[in-house]
This record gives C-alpha cells, structure tokens and sequence, in this order.
C-alpha cells in the first residue's frame, strides 16, 4: 500500500481511503438554496442569542447570532434574503436546537470584499478579533471557536502550531483540494495562526497519500522562515490533534490536559484558509468546502457550500442517488454522524456528505466479547475499549473511567476492528456522559 | 418521528474488511493445516479418524448444549470446528476414539459453553479437556504414543479393560469391537518422556526402530531432523516443529495472534533451559511447545489483552514450562502451565494497569476512582438520536 513507511503513531487503523471518488473533483460552487436554516450554535460553547427577528433583511456575511461569552462563536448570514422564522430544529447529531430560517433572494450579489489592514501588518490581537468576527471554528468537526485556541495561557506559551492536513478519515478531500487548489492561502493562514500566538514554527502535517498536495504547500513555504511541511504515514487517526503532536513534535499531551500543555496549537487547513479570508477581505465563515461523496452517489464531488444548505440539495449537486444507498452520513464514515432522512444543513464543522451503499455497510449483531485484545491494540489512546463498554453495560462508572473512559475521543478505531462488532463508541459516550454528570455532583 | 429512509447508527459506519470472529478461527484452521498433513502421513488414517470424530463431537455437544441452554446457536464460528481440531491433536493417534469424543465433549461442552460460551470461557476448551482426561480413569489411553509409520486402526469401542500393556516390552495391546486383537501396536517413547525418564543417556530402549534409518534415531531417540520434521512419537498434532512453524509464521503474517506472546514464552524458556543446560536445542525441538505458545496459549479468549499482560503472560508461561520440565515429574508440562496462566489472565487484565497515550510514571496496578459506585442510581440521559 502507498503511504506507509513514513513518521506515525502507536494504534489506529488502516481502512481503505476511497478518496480516488472524489479527489479529483475540483472544487464548484454549490448552487445557491431557495432557503438556508442556519444553526445559532455550530461552535462548542456558550450559546449565540439571534440578532435578527422574522421579516428582518439580511445580507450576505451580515452577523445574525452571538453573545458576550468569550467561549463562542457567531453565526453569519451566507445568503442575502428575508429571514423567515427563527425556529426549533433537528441538527446533523439529532437534537433539537434553534436556527435562523432564512429565504434567499433570487438574486444573489457577490461578496463586497471589505478594505483591511494589511495582512503583514496585523497584530497578535487583530487576528485573534477578526478570528472572532469571523466566527471561526474549527473546521475539522471539533468546532471549538478559534480565538480562544489563539488565547493561550500566559504561563504556558505556545511554540508550535501544527496545521491538520491530514484528513485521515476515508472518503473526505475537501482539505485536499483546498491543499491543491489554494497552497498560498493555507501558508497566509498558518502565518497568521503563528504570529497569534507568537510561537517559534508553523508545521503542516500531511498524510504521505497526498504527495501532489505536498509538493504545492512545499513551494509555499521553502521562502517562508520557520514553516514547513511534516509527511505522515497513511492511517487513522493520523489528523487527531493529541496523535499529531506527537508524530510531528514528539511531545505528549497528558491525560485530560489540552495541546497548550506541551507547548502546541492545532488547527485546521480549513480553518487557516477562512482566517486568511476574514483577514484580506473581511470575509466572515458562512461557506465551506464540503465533500459530497460514496458509492451511493452518481457523481461524488467537493463543493463550496453555503452554511444552512440542506444536504439533500447537496446531495442533487452530486448527481442524485445512485445504486442502493444504505447509508446517509454526515462527516466521515469513521466519526460522522448517520441521518434517517437528508435533511439536516450544513453547518461550519461539516467537511462532508457521505452515501454508503450495502457493501461498504458491514453491521451484524454484537457477538459478546471474545477478548482478541485487537481493540486495545488498535485503540490510539491505549485504552481497554472492551472493558469500558463492560463497564457501560453494568453502569459501572467508576470501572469505566478506571478503563479510560475520559481520555477516549470516539476515534472508533475500536468498533472499526472487533470481529465481535461492539459498538464501543456509544458504550464510552454513555460513561462519558454519566462520569461527566457525576463530577458536577 | 417514523423510521427514516435510512438506518440510523454509531459511528463508525465502516468495519475492517475480514475481521470477523470465523475467519480468526479461519487462520487458525488454515495455520494448522500442515501439522494436520503430517500426522496424517506419519501415524495414517487413525490420525484422520480422531481428527474426524473430534470435531464432530465438538460441533454435535455445541449444537446441543446451545439448544438445552436457549442459546442461539453459533457453529457459524467456528470455534466448535477448531476446537475439535485443537483436542484432536493432543492426542495419540491410536486413542479409542470413544474417549476421543468423550474429550471433545468435555472441550465444548464443559469448558466453553458451561462457563457461558465462545468468549466467557476461562480455560482453553482443548487443553482444558486433555487435563481433565488426564487425571480421569481414562488416562492410559492417552499416554500411549505410537511408533510412526504404524498404520493399523484402531476400533471406536476399544474397551478400557483390554488396554493394559506390558509396559516392560513397551506394547499395548488393543483390542477391538469385536474382539479382533491388535497385538502390534507397538508404541514408543515421546521426545520430551525420554528426557524425563532419564533415558536420554541411555544407549537403546527396546523395540525395533520404526523405519530403521540412522537420521531418524540414534541411540534410541529422535535425531535433530526426526524431530523437526515430525518422524517420531507423540501426540498427532506436535509432532513436526517444521509444519507447526510454517502455520505459526502464517497466524503472525494475517495478525490473528500477538507475537508478544510466543516471544515470551520462547524467551523465558530458553533462558532457563540455558542457564540450567537441560538440552536446550533438543527442549525447543519439543513440538508440544510450538503447539502450545503458538495455536494455544495465543487463545484469543484466555488471554490477556494488554501489551504488559502479553508479557507477563508469556514470559510467566515460558518459565512455568522450564520450571515442570527442571523438577516435576509431570510430563504435561505446557498443557498444566497455559491452564494455571488462563486462570491469572483474569487477574492480569483487571490490575495489570497499561499506561495512557501520554501517561508517565503510571503505576503498574490499576487502582478504582475515589468517588463512589453510582450502580444505577443515575437516570439515563436521554443521548442524542444516534
Ligand atoms: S476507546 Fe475511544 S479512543 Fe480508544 S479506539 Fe475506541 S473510540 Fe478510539
Ligand atoms: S476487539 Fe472486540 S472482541 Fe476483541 S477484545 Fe475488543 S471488544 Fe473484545
């Protein structure tokens, strides 16, 4: 297999990456939807209060949800129309939340790009405020807003920033072809992210599949002083933030403790390329690239989406169903979320759409554990993953966290592996939930 | 809301292609096939009749035991199917195969699915088995090695009575349904019964030499090549280290076992058996170890699953051999020492604590957190659609 043999980490998976379905799609702008419904919260943090009421006017880019909160993020308008409802609705993970409704103008005008300051000139301040009044979050499903990353604590200052290129969940190439497509962009963007938080070296970690992609961010910084590009090995999950501090840095992240611990900062590619855009133009995060792809697709492809656009237009942008899809996911097929039905929108975390078909949907019943130990081996965190969804099952919280319950992100490298098919994942969310509930006690 | 187009479900929504429990059993089957081969030419067809009924018995008693039980019913595993070929070749190829069936049925249906079936057992299911025949009335037939190349078969209702030997002349005289008797069914001394007999200095034990060639005895034991190749006694499926270590290179290629563990064993061992010079090329040339630290101490159930427990496990396997070997009389050496180490692997996975990604100084025994047992006291939250 290509893209082994480089620098990796202990654990993880290798599933087939499927990416050839859409990576070589560049990447169109997403047709403009007759109506958006724009989440007010896409950001892990405080909650954003409406800044608009139905009949309001909007425009594109306009500011139509935030709060005083610093761990926040507001929420724009990506269209220009008349905001219809500010409603309850079903997001992408099922719950209920309250979203702006907003119905598009037939005409839509271009982005007015705003006059700034300089992007050399910016100071570590500016970018942290223009990184709020963009609303960046980060852009690989995490979502955390990106300012507050940019703040780091005096006592601990930070002197790497790695950029997360490598998008090692199969199926997805949105940041691939933003790679391809913008190098410049991304290294404007990674400069930025440095100079915020005055830190020493900006390093872009690549998973070795991407080499073409490589060679573009290569030329991009080989004249930038202290930024360069770290190759990985091919595997899942490469891209997790604490597994690529360590391949590229060596440092670990203890337990329960975040990057700044060590002295690093993560983002994504994503995410460097909308701050570089609200820096140089002042254009705040109301599109993304979303990779609409699977076998269950006519014809998979990356699009510029607009916030809010339900993913069954998506799905049209991609040709319609094709075969028998099986399965509707939104994100990648190792963490994203399944939908019963396409309806959900498209929010600042979704980097993709994904349609399996039967084959590629392997579930089967859960046999009980038959202690192969390929979970531990295979788990990143070098948790007992079996042991914890015990612990789950007897509602045993205290075993669960004994087990490592509260260090497992939900990589799924786990579920992914067990010839038992033990869904781990929703077994450590449980106890992560309950543990989290008992600790407030 | 009604049941949507699609299926709901947790991430991930993709699963390791062949990474199933039947095809683990798989590869084990297919690591085992050449071992399987070689008894089938040095003993003959009597090593296919065990073969056979073993693991028919083992798949009838799980058929079974599973519907007496209200379990659903697995054979689709095929776990039944290699434990049955796991018993079988523990074995002498001359057993009665009544007691063979007897055993497969202690195998399955007493080991495996008493203790609440594939996955909750604590003891390997055939080793578990060959013990309990061990200390049974129905040790003797057991313990009966035949010479190689002695190709007559044996009854099925062999009686117990009639399987009495004189030991002196090293035969057994068998005796079949009918009362047909066989004689001849010369048996010879095992590798591993010389060396605990002492005999191993000794010039000749009585009998004639099985095929009469200088490289397969001298002196009355098996030469380097005999051994390695599988041309002298023993149980059917320990007798070739070549065929035993081609399947055990193919377990390791397809990843169905940990290397950690035979590493162990093979380490502690050796270590020993140099120090203390008790043969040591001839000791690692014992099949019943390669059998035993590659197709059965890797037993993914009564194993332990951490790395560190990979480690104490083999290591603590490896010395336990050594140690039988150096000053028991028990010949069962790798058998009883996997067993007693199936029973710790319980204890290991519990306290044996493997440090975090990014732990440092982690102590070596997972402790409980302070705060209380919740039990069930802490209502269900309602977690999010999927
Ligand atoms: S336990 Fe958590 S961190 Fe470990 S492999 Fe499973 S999902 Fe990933
Ligand atoms: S991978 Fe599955 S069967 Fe194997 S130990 Fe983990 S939970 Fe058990």
């Amino acid at each position: 297999m290509s893209g082994r043999g480089y620098r990796t980490f202990r654990g993880g998976v290798h599933p087939p990456t499927h990416k050839e379905l859409s990576s070589s799609k560049a990447v169109t702008q997403a047709p403009v939807p007759a109506e958006v419904v724009i989440p007010l919260n896409q950001h892990i943090g405080a909650p954003n209060v409406p800044l608009v009421s139905p009949g309001d006017r909007v425009d594109v880019g306009q500011k139509i949800g935030e709060t005083e909160a610093f761990v926040s993020a507001p929420v724009h308008s990506s269209v220009a129309g008349t905001v219809r409802a500010v409603e309850d609705v079903r997001n992408f993970t099922g719950a209920i939340v309250r979203a702006v409704v907003i119905t598009a103008d037939a005409e839509q005008p271009a982005f007015a790009a705003a006059r700034m300051k300089p992007v050399g000139e910016l100071t570590a301040d500016e970018i942290r405020r223009l990184a709020r009044e963009g609303g960046l979050v980060g852009m690989g499903g995490a979502a955390f807003p990106t300012h507050v990353k940019l703040t780091p604590p005096r006592d601990k200052p930070v002197d790497t920033v790695l950029l997360n290129a490598c998008e090692c969940e199969p199926f997805l190439t949105c940041d691939h072809r933003l790679m391809l497509e913008r190098p410049a962009h991304i290294v404007e963007g990674l400069k930025l992210l440095v100079r915020a938080v005055g830190a020493e070296r900006g390093i872009i970690g690549i998973e070795a599949n991407k080499m073409d992609a490589v060679d573009g961010l290569r030329a991009a910084v080989s004249s930038e002083p202290g930024l360069d590009v770290a190759v990985l090995d091919v595997k899942y999950p490469e891209g997790s933030e604490k597994q690529l501090i360590s391949v590229v840095t060596g440092r670990k992240v203890p337990p329960g403790m975040l990057p700044g611990e060590v002295g690093c900062l993560v983002q994504n590619v994503g995410t460097s390329v909308a701050l570089y855009e609200m820096a140089s133009i002042g254009k705040p995060l109301y599109e993304r690239v979303v990779t609409v792809t699977g076998p269950g697709l006519r014809s998979p492809g990356n699009f510029l989406a607009k916030i809010g656009t339900r993913i069954s237009m998506l799905i049209e942008a991609a040709g319609g169903w094709a075969g028998e899809p099986a399965r509707l996911i939104m994100g990648g097929p190792m963490t994203g979320w399944a939908q019963e039905e396409p309806v959900a929108s498209v929010v600042k975390g979704t980097s993709g759409v994904l349609v399996l078909t039967p084959e590629l949907v392997d579930a089967r019943d859960e046999h009980a554990c038959v202690r192969c130990g390929k979970c531990v081996e295979a788990c990143p965190m070098f948790l007992m993953p079996n042991y914890i969804a015990e612990a789950a099952i007897r509602e045993d919280w205290a075993k669960a966290e004994m087990y490592g319950a509260l260090d497992c992100f939900e990589c799924g490298c786990c579920s992914y592996t067990c010839p038992a098919y033990i869904p781990h994942v929703s077994y450590a969310r449980k106890a992560k939930a309950q543990l989290a509930a008992l600790k407030k006690r | 809301m009604a049941a949507g187009r699609f299926t709901l479900a947790v991430s991930p929504h993709l699963h390791q292609k062949g990474q199933t429990i039947e095809r683990g059993m798989t590869d084990v089957l297919i690591a085992l096939t050449p071992a399987g081969i070689v008894a089938m030419i040095v003993f003959g067809m009597n090593a296919f009749y065990v073969m056979l009924v073993s693991v028919l018995t083992a798949c009838l008693t799980e058929v079974v035991m599973r519907w007496v039980l209200g379990r659903k019913h697995t054979l689709r595993d095929l776990s039944a199917v290699l434990t049955g070929v796991l018993f079988a070749f523990l074995l002498p190829a001359t057993t009665p195969l009544w007691v063979v069936a007897v055993g497969a049925f202690l195998a399955v249906g007493v080991a495996k699915e008493l203790f609440g079936g594939l996955g909750r057992n604590i003891f390997n299911p055939a080793l578990f088995a060959r013990v309990a025949l061990m200390v049974s009335p129905l040790w003797l037939y057991i313990t009966k090695f035949p010479r190689p190349f002695f190709y007559r078969t044996v009854g099925f209702f062999t009686p117990v009575s009639v399987a009495i030997n004189n030991e002196v002349a090293g035969r057994v005289v068998y005796r079949g349904l009918f009362g047909s008797v066989y004689p001849d069914v010369v048996t010879a001394a095992t590798p591993l019964s010389l060396l605990k007999s002492g005999k191993m200095l000794a010039t000749t034990i009585s009998g004639p030499t099985p095929v009469g060639s200088t490289w397969v005895t001298v002196a009355g034991r098996p030469t380097f090549w005999a051994q390695f190749l599988g041309v002298h006694s023993g149980s059917l499926g320990e007798v070739s280290v070549l065929a035993l270590a081609i399947g055990a290179c193919w377990l390791l290629y397809r990843r169905t076992i940990d290397w950690r563990i035979p590493a162990g064993i093979f380490g502690a061992f050796l270590l020993v058996t140099l120090v203390t010079w008790n043969y040591p090329v001839f000791s690692l040339l014992g099949g019943g170890l390669w059998l035993g630290a590659f197709f059965m101490a890797t037993d993914w159930v009564t194993s332990p699953m951490t790395r560190r427990g990979k480690w104490i496990y083999g290591v603590g396997i490896g010395l336990t051999i050594a140690l039988i070997r150096l000053w028991s009389p028990l010949p069962e050496g790798v058998a009883i020492a996997i067993l007693q180490w199936n029973v710790l692997t319980l204890l290991i996975d519990r306290y044996v604590a493997e440090p975090r990604f990014g732990e440092v100084g982690r102590s070596w025994l997972n402790r409980l957190p302070p705060y209380p047992k919740p039990g069930k006291a802490e209502p269900d939250k309602p977690v999010p659609a999927n």
